[in-house]
């Protein structure tokens, strides 16, 4: 959000409610308030095809506002037809005439001229997972499993501590590089990849994950994740291949322990 | 007696003492709450003790830094000396950038002054010789042409180059020897990429360095007399730097051209060709990982004409090795943290390649970037530099790699100071396989190997997926949809007034 826009855009809304404005003036002044608060009030800003989306949305609230009193209607198609027809307005109307074409040219123009841009890939970032996997021939249920070492915090505190310290090994020989020493995802090796490799301080990742998602991620890699997740350009190694199944749930603990995040609890079926 | 005199002395030299003492080492509260840091972000990497002694440790080439050594690299005090406390915190905030050493950008400046106080108390030295004084390092002058070109005077005339190199790149003639205190091998900076500096990128940063030194490293400090020179190397060193930071891009452009593609050329045949710069990271996805790859980015640029398409690969490497062989098959036992670090010997030549799908690929859908997989299948381009012709594989898999001749390419390649250049040409179209097509957007990743480093098989550089975009060599003139446009605009306006006019006239 970016109050600095807001702030005036609002403040001259609430100005306009004491103000006697024609429809149409009244629909100019909020569409353009529309367009400016998406445009330059949102941080980080929205792609331009979002904010097409959103003004076609605004356009259409604002005309189905317009229909809502009979009155207003003939207002405004009163003040069209004078428009078109009127002889006081034929040099505006000759000038709105030649005017359009023009931009409606110029417009096509600014298409050609554009920096070709590589296809866009949409890219799920957290995909759902499967109900099961299969690590090294043992199943493991990632709906109602849970990390096997969890308990051991409020019951065994020192064996816990020694999870902690192995999944600190872990991480600090495997996934660091990418991962990076603060967990932000920026590590050595980060800026080489695309998608980046993931940012674990950030509420919506791991936050909102159970720890059994994580065990899948980290087990199965890129190659593990569906068609929707570009699974052929995600740089995460399939980690059943390096690490133990304890190791991959000692790291869990320790990702959790550095960050100061909870695991997501797993869903109770009713 | 005498012990009671002496400890009389002492406490009447204490209250002088103390504050001294404080200002270098902190208060015991102070390094307490930079002990709580360090063992929660710091001790993975430089050890519990301090001594570098840590699991992280055999990861990263340069090594984390030992504190119980009391060599420190980043300084504002002269060659030998400790760092000011200033220093300290300026080298945690800032890190130092390609090395297992990230920025912390999160600490307060109490957290920064904290961690510099325990880290000092690593080294007891410091108790007794912390109190240094930073050399004069004064503010830079504007940065000039002329001074730059005086500047290249005073990198011969001080070695400069028996280490970076004759056009800088890091590859003078004593680069593949060099050693730092520990006995680990060390690579010198490349020059032309400033944005790679450990020590900081800007004027400042490099006089600093050269001015005082790097500590440890084969960096020795520099007294250059008079001043103006001390500047015309700084400014030379900066005019060898293409910007602070990097200009990655996101795709390379193939640039039409009419004439022949005639490889006698060389790397005349790009001039007019745009160049895209890739980083490459190490291969730490796969068994045969590469922690420490001895290339970090790629240039790419490429030209086609009708019926051919030539691309060409440049990269920094501190030597040509153009002895022995390599190929994405050879074979690499797994990474051993124990053994000491392997480099030289003349078993494995430096190699690159392109890698592209094998076909058209519909959608987005592409190879797994680490050479295909079982779906679809990867190309593999490969110049073994040993050798003066191409490699052709096709890849679905890094286990499964198969040889298929040289897939009609052709190949030059040439080292130059320190600069490889590989040019892969190949006819556009193919029969079953991919097409280069004109205004089309095709995959591309690259690969390389650094021989010094003994990279082969899966141990080497890689990069992600980009894109190799092939300009279209006539772009068609928007006049003709520009007019269509703003003559149906015209019409249907025209239309809505005859339509008003007609309907209302005089009875609105």
């Amino acid at each position: 959000m970016n109050y600095l826009v807001l702030a005036p855009i609002v403040l001259v809304m609430i100005a306009l409610r004491f103000t006697r404005l024609n429809i149409l003036g009244w629909l100019a002044v909020w569409w353009i308030a529309a367009y400016l608060a998406i445009s330059y009030g949102i941080e980080p800003p929205l792609p331009s095809s979002i904010i097409g989306m959103f003004m076609g949305i605004v356009t259409l609230a604002l005309l189905a506002y317009l229909t809502v009193r009979t009155d207003d209607m003939n207002f405004v198609k009163r003040a069209a037809i004078r428009f078109l027809t009127d002889k006081k307005y034929t040099l505006p109307l000759a000038l709105t005439v030649i005017a359009l074409p023009l931009l409606a040219a110029f417009n096509v123009y600014l298409d050609a001229a554009k920096a070709p841009q590589p296809p866009a890939a949409g890219r799920t970032v957290h995909p759902p997972p499967p109900t099961e996997i299969t690590f090294k021939g043992k199943k493991i249920d990632l709906v109602n499993g849970v990390n096997p070492y969890r308990e051991l915090q409020a019951e065994d505190p020192e064996a816990f501590r020694a999870h902690l310290a192995n999944g600190r090994k872990v991480y600090f020989q495997n996934c660091v590089f990418c991962h990076g020493d603060n967990m932000e995802g920026k590590g050595l090796f980060a800026h080489a990849f695309d998608p980046l490799p993931a940012n674990f301080q950030d509420p919506t990742t791991i936050a909102m994950l159970q720890e059994t998602y994580l065990f899948w991620r980290i087990a199965k890699g890129a190659p593990g994740l569906p068609e929707e997740s570009t699974p052929w350009a995600s740089a995460m190694p399939a980690w059943e291949h390096f690490l133990s199944e304890e190791e991959i749930w000692d790291v869990i603990l320790f990702m959790y322990e550095y960050t100061g995040h909870k695991p997501r609890e797993k869903e109770e079926v009713h | 007696m005498r012990r009671f005199i002496i400890l009389y002395l002492g406490l009447m030299v204490m209250p002088i003492m103390l504050p001294a003492q404080e200002k270098i080492l902190g208060t015991e509260a102070q390094r307490e709450a930079g002990k709580k840091i360090y063992d929660q972000k710091c001790a993975q990497c430089h050890g519990e003790q301090g001594d570098a002694h840590s699991v992280a440790t055999p990861f990263f080439r340069p090594q984390p830094r030992n504190f119980t050594s009391g060599i420190f690299k980043f300084r504002t005090t002269a060659s030998g000396e400790l760092p000011t406390h200033e220093d300290l915190k300026r080298s945690i905030k800032n890190g130092m950038p390609y090395t297992g050493m990230p920025p912390w950008p999160e600490f307060s400046d109490r957290q920064l002054s904290d961690l510099a106080y325990y880290l000092k108390s690593f080294y007891p030295d410091f108790g007794e010789y912390g109190d240094v004084q930073p050399v004069a390092l004064p503010k830079p002058p504007a940065y000039s042409e002329a001074s730059a070109e005086r500047g290249r005077i005073i990198y011969e005339e001080n070695k400069c180059l028996d280490c970076h190199g004759n056009s800088g790149r890091g590859d003078g003639k004593s680069a593949p020897t060099l050693k730092d205190q520990w006995n680990q091998p060390i690579r010198a900076a490349d020059l032309s990429k400033r944005w790679t500096f450990r020590g900081g990128p800007t004027r400042a940063d490099i006089f600093r360095t050269f001015t005082t030194g790097l500590d440890g490293s084969p960096m020795p400090s520099y007294n250059i007399q008079p001043p103006e020179d001390q500047w015309a190397l700084v400014d030379y060193v900066y005019s060898l730097g293409q910007s602070e930071r990097p200009n990655y891009a996101t795709m390379a452009t193939a640039k039409g051209i009419t004439e022949a593609i005639d490889l006698g050329r060389g790397r005349a045949l790009f001039d007019d060709a745009p160049p895209a710069l890739f980083p490459v990271a190490g291969q730490v996805i796969e068994p045969g990982r590469e922690f420490y790859p001895g290339v970090n980015a790629m240039e790419v640029r490429a030209v086609y004409n009708a019926a051919e398409i030539a691309i060409m690969l440049t990269w920094h490497t501190m030597t040509a090795d153009t002895l022995g062989r390599n190929s994405p098959l050879l074979p690499v036992a797994p990474f051993d943290p124990q053994a000491p670090v392997a480099q030289g010997g003349e078993e494995f030549s430096d190699a690159a390649a392109v890698l592209l799908p094998s076909k058209t690929p519909e959608g987005v859908e592409k190879p797994y970037f680490m050479f295909g997989d079982g779906k679809n299948a990867m190309d593999i381009w490969f110049a073994d530099l040993a050798k003066d012709t191409a490699e052709f594989f096709v890849g679905r898999g890094s286990k499964n790699i198969e040889p298929a001749g040289n897939g009609g390419l052709s190949l030059v390649s040439q080292y130059e100071e320190g600069e490889w250049s590989a040019i892969f040409k190949r006819s556009r179209v193919k029969e079953g396989g991919l097409s280069f097509e004109e205004g089309n957007f095709t995959p591309i990743a690259f690969t390389v190997w650094d021989g010094f480093n003994r990279e082969r098989g899966n141990k080497r550089g890689l990069t992600s997926w980009y894109y190799l975009y092939l300009e279209p060599m006539h772009k068609e003139s928007p006049l003709a949809p520009m007019a269509k446009s703003g003559l149906l605009t015209l019409v249907i306006l025209l239309g809505i007034v005859a339509f008003a006019r007609i309907k209302y006239n005089g009875k609105a």
